[in-house]
């Protein structure tokens, strides 16, 4: 990898092996592929610690002794493409899919999928953190008509087979938590002041977000919810202007578009 | 007041921005005379730290430096990658835009680290003819760093030192002289960093690197974990006469101090700066057996637990 073509083409001859001595030097205290050896272990090294930063929750959930043998087989199988570090995890959720032990049997382990869905979780609050969803749109109040109601643009709506956000959270509390038993889960995650905070949800509520993120109105929303899962239209009614006004204070909301400008994304 | 060929200016003395440090700065307006960040931190980021590089733009002179510009490879010039650091140029507005003599990686692979270059004619004409390039499309000149290396190639004809002159004279871009890479890489490949720093053009160097290393016996890796060793002192003082004070700028980025420690290693600056010069006396430093991660890059990347 250190010798680039162009350079060594030109002076040695395609299509003949070339040894390190013939391309490094060696110094008064070194050989030449002592030299070269700094280099090859620096790879590895230091991109396995980029990408333990950005999955802290699974290098604690599968042991550091585990987590860098996938990170060191996914740094070698998917080696960076990016010049930027922010996106050397793109492909490491499709790598640990791929190298799951399980992965030709017909009945599924469990843990394999809960370190899947905890990756992906920490794969987006990453790219949320970064990402350009400020916005300078008023904030809904408690009396903005129901038509001008829009998520903001720093919302991520979250439906896991596990509890990932309660496992992240733990971690980051510095407390050990054990691996979770396999609970569908619901979550919110807000972007607001370039802080990130977590919401648990009901499944209704998840539901009802996931409908307006996807362009729905209030009153459409609640309705579909009723017609499509059997949700008391009354009930429905009542609860949620109780739900909104909780989203409301959180930030969910702007108050001056449309319903639907944000994506709703499913771990 | 500036005494380099490209009239840019003497900012003095000044810190690498870190991301643990932004909450003391803009608490406390540290009294440091400028802060150097690095491009790929905040470059198609839009969270948190680039916000807070906004508010310190509006207080202290800026420098972006960068470790991504790969101006040695083969591959074509990545023209996403300069126009996003474009972008962030215009949005910033730094003193100046820097990256390395160097190649990060070749047939779309990036291996994130400063790779060198074989160092001869041909090389030469490949690097000048990139950076005339990013100068044109940047509209500003590149001042490009010399690298710490752990190898050297036995294509190369042309001493670094010669090389960087020529390139500096022929495509007019400026010089960062890493005074600690230069003890790094004359130890690792058997050169006299004193005869280096004697013979570059001091007067296209526009801003000097100060950092710490590891020694590892037979090798020294470029860990910029720790204090400057007082070798590198002596030669950041033989380097600050020959150029007659330029820009100087300590890094940190394993182990980051807190800042007040951090800025009290920056201020032993003074000391080489201000005495009577002596010809520097290399001493032998003392081995530390730990394996160390050269370049290292993890601090670039930001620890969300701590920041959600």
């Amino acid at each position: 990898m250190l010798l680039q073509p162009g350079y060594a083409a030109a002076k040695i001859g395609e299509g003949r092996s070339v040894s390190i001595e013939e391309v490094f030097k060696p110094s008064s205290r070194l050989p030449a592929r002592q030299h070269l050896a700094i280099y090859q272990q620096g790879y590895t090294a230091r991109l396995r610690d980029c990408l333990a930063k950005q999955f802290t929750a699974l290098e604690y959930a599968l042991s550091p002794d585990l987590f860098q043998a996938f990170a060191d087989e996914y740094l070698r199988k998917y080696p960076s493409e990016s010049y930027s570090l922010a996106n050397l995890g793109d492909r490491f959720m499709t790598y640990l899919e791929e190298s799951r032990p399980d992965r030709d049997e017909l009945i599924k382990e469990d843990w394999p999928d809960f370190m899947i869905e905890l990756a992906r979780f920490e794969w987006l609050i990453n790219h949320l953190f970064n990402a350009d969803v400020e916005h300078e749109d008023p904030m809904a109040t408690m009396t903005t008509p129901l038509e001008r109601l829009s998520l903001v643009p720093g919302i991520r709506l979250l439906a896991t087979k596990f509890p990932v956000r309660w496992f992240y959270q733990a971690v980051a509390k510095g407390e050990q938590p054990h691996l979770p038993e396999a609970q569908p889960s619901y979550c919110a995650i807000l972007r607001r002041d370039y802080k990130l905070t977590f919401f648990d949800l009901h499944p209704e509520q998840y539901l009802l977000l996931q409908a307006l993120a996807d362009g729905q109105g209030v009153p459409q929303a609640l309705r579909w919810l009723s017609e499509k899962y059997g949700y008391d239209a009354k009930g429905l009614a009542e609860i949620w202007p109780v739900w909104y006004a909780q989203w409301q204070r959180a930030g969910f909301f702007s108050g001056s578009g449309s319903v639907g400008t944000t994506d709703a994304e499913q771990v | 007041m500036s005494s380099n060929l490209l009239h840019l200016p003497d900012l003095g003395l000044g810190l690498g921005l870190r991301s643990k440090h932004f909450d003391h700065i803009l608490e406390h307006e540290p009294a440091v005379d400028w802060f150097e960040v690095i491009s790929e931190n905040f470059m198609d980021a839009y969270g948190r730290p680039r916000y807070l590089l906004k508010q310190i733009v509006e207080r202290y002179p800026v420098v972006m430096h960068g470790v991504s510009m790969s101006i040695g490879s083969t591959d074509p010039l990545d023209f996403d990658y300069l126009k996003s650091l474009k972008t962030l140029a215009d949005e910033v507005k730094p003193a100046w835009v820097s990256d390395h003599l160097c190649w990060t990686g070749v047939l779309s692979i990036n291996s994130h680290d400063l790779l060198p270059l074989p160092l001869n004619e041909e090389s030469l004409a490949h690097v000048c003819e990139r950076v005339r390039i990013v100068q044109d499309y940047l509209e500003r000149p590149l001042v490009l760093e010399n690298p710490s290396t752990y190898a050297s190639f036995q294509h190369s004809t042309i001493p670094e030192w010669a090389f960087l002159k020529a390139m500096a004279e022929e495509t007019n871009c400026g010089l960062l002289l890493d005074v600690n890479n230069v003890y790094v890489s004359a130890f690792n490949n058997d050169f006299d960093p004193v005869h280096y720093i004697e013979q570059l053009p001091h007067e296209r160097i526009v801003q000097m690197h100060l950092a710490g290393h590891q020694h590892c016996g037979n090798y020294i890796i470029d860990t910029h974990d720790r204090e400057v060793t007082n070798n590198v002192w002596q030669l950041f003082q033989l380097a600050w006469q020959k150029t007659e004070g330029v820009s100087t700028l300590l890094e940190w980025d394993g182990n980051i101090p807190p800042f007040d420690d951090y800025y009290a290693e920056l201020m032993k600056a003074k000391d080489f700066m201000s005495s009577s010069f002596s010809k520097p006396q290399m001493q032998e430093e003392a081995p530390n057996d730990a394996a160390e991660v050269s370049n290292p890059v993890d601090f670039l990347m930001t620890n969300l637990m701590k920041e959600a």
